[in-house]
């Protein structure tokens, strides 16, 4: 026993039988990273490609190695999400190394990725899985809810302005369709008819109202009897005192008496003056709304508008609209994927230390400029030859500093990439894009051009009256954007189509060869798209040389057809409103005229019997004073008399 | 966790046996660094590499691992707050910058502010605690093993077949 104590008591500070257990960890562990990690991790980035783009993702293989610290990802194919049977982009290799001596010090640099045989809508072996919508439950917070809400309906507005059928209703006037037959049942829904008929109505009670007024005013009898009792009044000649105050007295009753009857003459004029003013806006308001009823017929009977905005407009918009929703997806991506701190900046940052939050403490980077930053590809090759499959092409270019903090590197995110398709028939293709995160607010700018790319069955217009498009058509465009602080963008996009081959088709024969005949001698279109403002709510502007070339070429055709239409349609209305408007205001005037003059007439009298009694206050007053005066100088002269007497002279 | 169950078992049977206090005082000692450090990071392999390969008792270091992980969970605000403290000192930002740009220092996190925070009070505590531990591990031994063992009710049990065989059972096997 006590051997045995002595035996574990000379055991060493290191546990030698400990090593075999960690050797056979380490073997472990090390033969799961040779056999295993390449196809887990194969499976991992299938599962978050797929939970990204919303699409099956497939890969071919992955291999990786730790001594190189390399990885390559081969055969990536990325299912369409719109047409499963095809792959939206397939990539024949990723590979790339990263540098030992970043990766110690926990930052992932990769001096250069390459990336080849760059594939588009290559068909699908078997269709790809596409990810369903959302569950109600993960979508956004109501605030964010709302603010979409508020984005679609003015993004719909801006659609629903543009979506009048301009061609349709066009091909439909030309083909003799006549709405005129209908105008009388639209008898009961003319707002302004209604409008005039209760102007009209208010209008004679008001009339009504003011006869039983003008009634209870004061009248000419009531003003000459005033006049009457004023000349009864003394003004001259007064005996004593008491009969001045007892004149003045009376005079001020008849002023008062006038006075009141003043007052309620001009209470009486007010009254009427805003009663009159009511019609009056009542009559204006009937005007606006026998314009804005006209309008309305000539929507209702699709009278269409022939300025050459809008025809570029309804022809370009149902062409554009697939490139304006992939631009809000791509959008929407960036704002899921890209770090917060790249989408909130409100200050310049720091080189030295940039604290990000986490969901545990607080991580600094401890950043000095050429320092590694966490994650950094120095440059990505892209290449790829045209040939080996018909969905291949020529593409050649770089991605420069692909980055997690570009003030380290100190250099903006540039990919220059150009190419050629020559199975797809698409030339010229360059692009430069750049993305500087540098500063307080991100700056991305592109420059797009392609030289030639064929248009295929493209339809443009397709309604019951009128089917148009191009069969074929060669197509060359140059795109710039800018897009500050992921929010205010600024887009130019230039398109030209040359040799095409127009597909028209109108119900009516007669509007067919029209079209045709215009569409045939328009050899060139351009189409200018400019967008502006702050995401999502951009407004999409669209001009085209087919808006007025059509125009031109329908000037003749349809303009006169649509007087026509337009001239109907106010016939109607005048036959149905303005001649009620008119006698309306007719009628007004007489009121006016009428009530106006006969309560001037009892003004103007009672102005007068107003002023006699003044001058008659004036005079008695004057008179009272004259009699005063003399009084006061007898008695004064028979004073100094009576003196002269008693003493002697 | 058979392996794990086995330690603590150990720990438990050594902690009331006579044997030496150090490897129990230097197993929980490191345990508390463990608890302290984040899961991921290169001081703790480091520290479980010790823990392996020295004679540390490992059921010691692992109890008290997972005792301290609660404690640093709880003390995670003011470790947080501490390490914001820590790595915002300007005086130690020319230290920091040299640090983060080290080759495998940045594998430590040292950069966040938890990990500093509780690495800092992990790295003032542990060398106490180790004497902390030793003087507990003794004043235990003496005050409630040793009062225990005279008890009627131990020296009843100790005087079963039962404990004899356990004892035969425990010299060759255990």
């Amino acid at each position: 026993m006590s051997e045995q104590k002595e035996k574990k008591k000379t055991k060493g500070i290191i546990r030698w039988e400990a090593i075999i257990p960690t050797l056979i960890i380490s073997v472990l562990v090390g033969a799961y990273f040779h056999l295993f990690f390449d196809h887990h991790l194969k499976s991992g980035l299938e599962w978050a490609g797929y939970q990204a783009v919303g699409a099956e993702v497939d890969i071919a293989s992955v291999k990786t190695s730790f001594f190189d610290a390399s990885l390559s990802i081969q055969g990536i194919d990325i299912t369409d999400s719109e047409n499963p049977s095809q792959n939206s982009i397939s990539i024949g290799e990723i590979r790339y190394a990263m540098l030992w001596d970043a990766l110690l010090r926990v930052k992932f640099v990769i001096n250069e990725a390459v990336v080849e045989k760059i594939e588009f809508n290559k068909p699908r072996s078997k269709p790809g899985k596409v990810k369903p919508p959302e569950p109600i439950d993960n979508s956004p917070s109501f605030i964010e809810k709302e603010g979409e809400k508020i984005a679609n309906k003015a993004l719909d507005q801006v659609e629903t302005k543009y979506d009048n059928n301009v061609m349709g209703d066009v091909a439909a006037l030309l083909g003799g369709g006549s709405s005129n037959a209908q105008l009388g049942k639209l008898d009961a829904q003319l707002a302004s008819k209604k409008l005039a008929k209760d102007l009209e109505t208010s209008l004679n009670s008001k009339k009504t109202e003011w006869e039983q007024k003008l009634k209870s005013l004061p009248k000419a009898d009531d003003f000459q009897k005033l006049g009457a009792q004023l000349g009864q009044v003394k003004t001259s000649g007064f005996n004593s005192p008491d009969e001045l105050q007892k004149s003045l007295s009376e005079i001020d009753r008849i002023f008062k008496d006038a006075d009141s009857k003043y007052k309620e003459l001009q209470a009486a004029n007010s009254s009427f003056n805003s009663d009159l003013n009511g019609l009056q806006t009542g009559l204006k308001d009937l005007d606006q709304q026998i314009k804005s009823d006209i309008k309305e017929l000539e929507k209702h009977f699709k009278i269409p508008q022939l300025d050459a905005k809008s025809i570029a407009m309804s022809l370009f918009m149902p062409y554009v609209q697939p490139y304006k929703d992939k631009l809000f997806k791509y959008r929407a991506m960036l704002y899921k994927y890209a770090p917060p701190n790249l989408l909130n900046k409100d200050k310049e940052p720091e080189v030295a230390i940039q604290p990000r939050p986490r969901s545990k403490g607080l991580t600094y980077e401890f950043g000095r400029p050429n320092s590694y930053p966490l994650f950094w590809i120095k440059k990505t090759a892209v290449s790829s030859q045209a040939g080996a499959s018909p969905y291949s092409g020529f593409i050649e270019g770089q991605i420069t500093d692909i980055t997690t903090n570009q003030l380290l590197t100190g250099k903006p995110t540039v990919a220059q990439i150009k190419g050629d398709f020559p199975a797809a028939g698409i030339s010229g293709f360059s692009t430069v894009l750049s993305v500087d995160n540098r500063k307080a607010l991100s700056l991305i700018t592109m420059d797009t051009k392609v030289q030639k790319f064929p248009v295929k069955q493209k339809n443009l217009v397709n309604s019951d009256d009128v089917s148009l498009g191009f069969n074929k058509a060669q197509g060359s465009t140059t795109a710039q954007a800018k897009l500050v602080g992921y929010k205010d963008l600024n887009l130019e996009i230039k398109n030209q189509f040359q040799n095409i081959d127009y597909a028209v088709t109108a119900k009516e024969k007669t509007a067919e060869e029209i079209l045709k005949k215009i569409f045939n001698d328009i050899k060139m279109i351009d189409l200018n798209v400019s967008s502006a403002g702050v995401l999502p709510r951009v407004d999409f502007n669209i001009s085209s040389n087919i808006g007025s070339e059509v125009q031109k070429g329908l000037q003749k055709e349809v303009e006169a057809q649509i007087a026509i239409a337009r001239k109907k349609i106010n016939d109607y209305v005048e036959a149905e409103v303005s001649k009620n408007r008119q006698a309306i205001e007719a009628q007004i005037q007489q009121f006016k005229g009428q009530i106006d003059s006969e309560i001037k007439k009892l003004q103007q009298q009672a102005d007068s019997e107003k002023k006699k009694a003044e001058s008659k206050t004036d005079q008695a007053k004057k008179d009272a004073e004259n009699q005063a005066k003399g009084k006061i100088e007898q008695e004064g002269k028979k004073a100094v008399d009576d003196l002269k007497k008693k003493f002697g002279f | 966790m058979t392996l794990m169950l086995k330690q603590i078992f150990a720990f438990l049977k050594l902690l009331n046996s006579d044997t030496s206090t150090t490897p129990l005082a230097l197993g929980l000692s490191l345990g508390l660094f463990l608890g302290f450090a984040p899961f991921l990071s290169i001081q703790t392999l480091f520290v479980l590499l010790i823990v392996f390969l020295l004679r540390v008792q490992l059921g010691a270091a692992f109890l008290s691992a997972f005792f301290f992980k609660f404690i640093a969970y709880l003390f995670d605000p003011a470790a947080d707050l501490l390490g914001q403290k820590i790595l915002e000192l300007e005086s130690l930002r020319p230290l920091f910058v040299t640090m983060y740009n080290m080759p495998i220092v940045p594998m430590t996190r040292f950069n966040n502010s938890i990990v500093m925070g509780s690495f800092a009070v992990s790295i003032l505590i542990a060398p106490i605690s180790y004497f902390i531990f030793k003087s507990l591990i003794t004043q235990y031994r003496e005050l409630v093993v040793a009062r225990f063992k005279q008890t009627k009710l131990w020296k009843a049990f100790a005087a079963t077949t039962f404990y004899n065989w356990y004892c035969k059972y425990d010299q060759f096997y255990g």
